[in-house]
């Protein structure tokens, strides 16, 4: 185990300082991400009510619908839910096989094709209501936000060959799309503007980079996505976020949550 | 090794090549957008893989252009979209340069083993609109294996690498130095060891009786044609073969092939439709009218059995292997580097980064149900390895913008955190990842389950 820290210590050596203008612009910046935070939850809790309903009604079509719905709010609020909530994130989008969570009722929604989900749909409720209660006073900070979008832009080129992480519906196309645009807003919410100031050509690299992404996951299926093309632009976009890090005075941001 | 030879002797109908091969099912590929047809199995899961030995290896290191070859060899970027799209390699087939005796593809396979080359998947200009996969074949000895094909139809080995590339995987026409490298990677794959045999294919040492008739019976001319006998095509000799196209009764002519370390290169025939070394006895014993007794029959499967057996024919899949093939692809940046070589850079940083992130998914995230405890650990090994693939990256694009003295540094990074710092993490999170059996076991059961709950609903 020593080796093991010694070697972290190593790895993760970066950078520290943030002058006060930047930091006091980043945080008010920050905050201005909380809306979309909020909303993107808002728009999952909904779908889980939505969900609640047509399981009620034994309405299949409907509860698959309002799975989708759900799951669309959810991934635009990868950015921060890793990093802020680890365990309530881990919760609800717990993996492969769950009694809890996004994927335990997509694979009886979706596999099975049945209804019977009503404890999952409570359960996924209860964590979300959690979660939701906890948004309007949770600290954001430049820096959670920043390792947030970076693990989750080096997430979105990971190969979905095999199906990705929602098989079972067909949808990981959709996660990966509502990844890139709670990249996106994210990105351009908070660190654009300043970015910009300091190195325009950067700002300009990452922007191209994003606008690459976008293009890449508006392939009609994930079959025709350029699953070469996605990896390399998503580590390009890493590095630049990696390089814009050290030009906004912040850390260079952690590659895994709760690694910092 | 003997023990087991003279087991497998008695218990030859018993012989399957998954007895041998890992110790978990291969896992499918499956979803509704897959790539490749669902229920595709590459056995990529597999914790134990066939050993490789290179024969530069014995005379002092790999050449800059094995390393290279066995780097594209790795490499989906050097075939076509729907294979570069699947993220499948020459490699994929040819698991370290043997077979993969558990591939198996709906429409293109029609038994675990083999493939059809000329389906309509990788390449739709090479379909003979026909489902006539052939045997996935060992590259171990090849260069003592021409001609090339099932058939033999391929006097070269060059001119057999680039067809499969082009033409039955549809990729971009390579480079001549990718072609080369290929061939010089295919060329230095030895067979294993086999103590048993001595010069000329003779068998020596501790020999069981069983063995020597079963020795004696191979080189018996047959009875109703005495110009034939099995050792006329399969010639004792350094790969037992006789590099002719011979029709033995299967359908037409096939090339005779090897049988060293032949107990590890099920299925059988060009097709691969025996499992087993008594189905392929009571074939020829049935075609070439031999008559044998149930003793000869077992006397052969002995023979047989000693001569294709190996020395260690797989080992463990832990983070060692994969570092240790990932170091030797990044040997090739220690040249193409400084010499500015823009595509090799691009393809060694591609596909390096891409075993890399595979390495990284044998240590399973927080999320995942499937395993508990080392939980840091976990997060450290999956840290180091992103942050490699995000290194490499750098290098890319470094060398891209000919900034090539910030790519050598950056290798330069990359290789020290690589000679003791990342091995040391992997190590400290191995009893939390994938390579650890009970781990393996418990993701993939729990993939399975969730696999089954699809297929209950169809």
């Amino acid at each position: 185990m020593n080796h093991s820290w010694t070697a972290v210590c190593v790895l993760l050596l970066m950078p520290i300082g943030m002058s006060a203008t930047q930091a006091a612009s980043l945080d008010d910046a920050a905050e201005r991400y909380r809306p979309y935070m909020i909303e993107g939850i808002g728009q999952a809790m909904t779908g889980v009510r939505n969900l609640r309903d047509r399981i009620a009604a034994r309405d299949l079509a409907g509860a698959r619908k309002a799975w989708i719905s759900a799951r669309a709010g959810w991934e635009r609020s990868e950015v921060f839910t890793a990093g802020f909530v680890p365990e309530l994130d881990a919760q609800i989008d717990a993996w492969p096989h769950a009694d809890s969570g996004f994927h335990a009722i997509e694979a009886v929604l979706f596999g099975a094709g049945r209804t019977d989900v009503e404890s999952e749909t409570e359960a996924l409720a209860d964590h979300l209501n959690s979660l939701y209660g906890k948004l309007h006073e949770m600290a954001l900070t430049p820096q959670g936000l920043l390792d947030g979008t970076v693990r989750l832009a080096y997430e979105v080129g990971e190969s979905k060959a095999d199906g990705g992480e929602s098989r079972i519906s067909g949808t990981s196309l959709d996660d990966m799309r509502n990844n890139v645009a709670g990249i996106d807003f994210a990105y351009h919410t908070i660190f654009a503007a300043s970015l910009g100031a300091i190195d325009e050509k950067l700002a300009a690299r990452i922007d191209q980079r994003i606008e690459l992404l976008k293009t890449i996951v508006a392939a009609p299926d994930l079959r025709r996505v350029d699953v070469p093309a996605l990896r390399r632009v998503s580590e390009e976009l890493v590095v630049a976020l990696q390089g814009a890090s050290t030009k906004l005075g912040l850390q260079s941001p952690t590659l895994e949550a709760s690694s910092r | 090794m003997m023990i087991r030879r003279l087991c497998l002797a008695a218990l030859a109908s018993a012989f399957l090549v998954a007895a041998f091969h890992g110790r978990a099912a291969a896992f499918p590929i499956d979803g509704d957008q897959t790539t490749l047809p669902p229920k595709t199995e590459l056995d990529e899961d597999a914790l134990d893989k066939p050993r490789e030995v290179f024969h530069s290896e014995a005379a002092g290191g790999k050449s800059y252009m094995i390393n290279l070859g066995n780097l594209a060899f790795s490499s989906p970027g050097i075939l076509g979209g729907v294979a570069r799209q699947a993220g499948v390699s020459c490699g994929t087939c040819h698991v370290n340069g043997a077979g993969n005796a558990r591939f198996f593809m709906p429409k293109m396979s029609t038994r675990p083993g083999n493939f059809d080359t000329t389906g309509p998947l990788f390449n739709p200009k090479a379909d003979n609109f026909a489902l006539d996969p052939v045997r996935i074949p060992s590259l171990r000895g090849a260069r003592y294996l021409a001609p090339y094909g099932h058939d033999g139809r391929m006097s070269s080995l060059h001119d057999f690498v680039h067809n499969v590339i082009v033409n039955e995987f549809a990729g971009p026409e390579p480079s001549p130095v990718i072609l080369d490298s290929i061939v010089a990677y295919i060329q230095d794959i030895d067979f294993l060891p086999n103590p048993s045999l001595g010069p000329g294919g003779r068998l020596t040492g501790n020999t069981s009786e069983s063995e020597r008739r079963g020795e004696a019976l191979f080189m018996r001319p047959f009875p109703r044609d005495p110009t034939l006998s099995c050792g006329g095509c399969h010639i004792p000799s350094g790969a037992f073969v006789d590099h002719q196209q011979h029709d033995v009764g299967s359908g037409g002519l096939f090339k005779t092939p090897t049988l060293r370390n032949a107990d590890f290169n099920a299925p059988y025939f060009h097709d691969g439709r025996f499992d087993t070394y008594d189905q392929v006895v009571t074939h020829f014993d049935r075609e070439f009218d031999l008559g044998l007794s149930e003793q000869d029959r077992r006397d052969l499967m002995a023979y047989l059995t000693a001569v294709g057996d190996a020395v260690q024919p797989y080992e463990h899949d832990g983070a060692g292997a994969s570092l240790k093939e990932i170091n030797d692809f990044a040997t090739v940046l220690g040249t193409a580097i400084p010499a500015g070589d823009k595509d090799i850079v691009s393809l060694a940083v591609d596909t390096i980064g891409n075993e890399l992130r595979e390495l990284t998914e044998q240590y399973p995230d927080r999320k995942n149900t499937s395993v508990s405890g080392g939980e840091q650990q976990r997060v450290l090994a999956r840290t180091a390895l992103k942050g490699l693939v995000l290194t490499l990256r750098r290098i890319d694009m470094a060398v891209a913008d000919g900034r090539t003295a910030d790519a050598a540094a950056d290798f330069k990074n990359y290789r020290y955190l690589m000679a003791a710092a990342v091995p040391a993490v992997l190590a400290g999170a191995e009893s939390w990842s994938l390579f650890n059996p009970a781990v393996h076991d418990s993701h993939y059961a729990s993939l399975r389950q969730v696999m089954q709950s699809k297929r209950v609903s169809r």
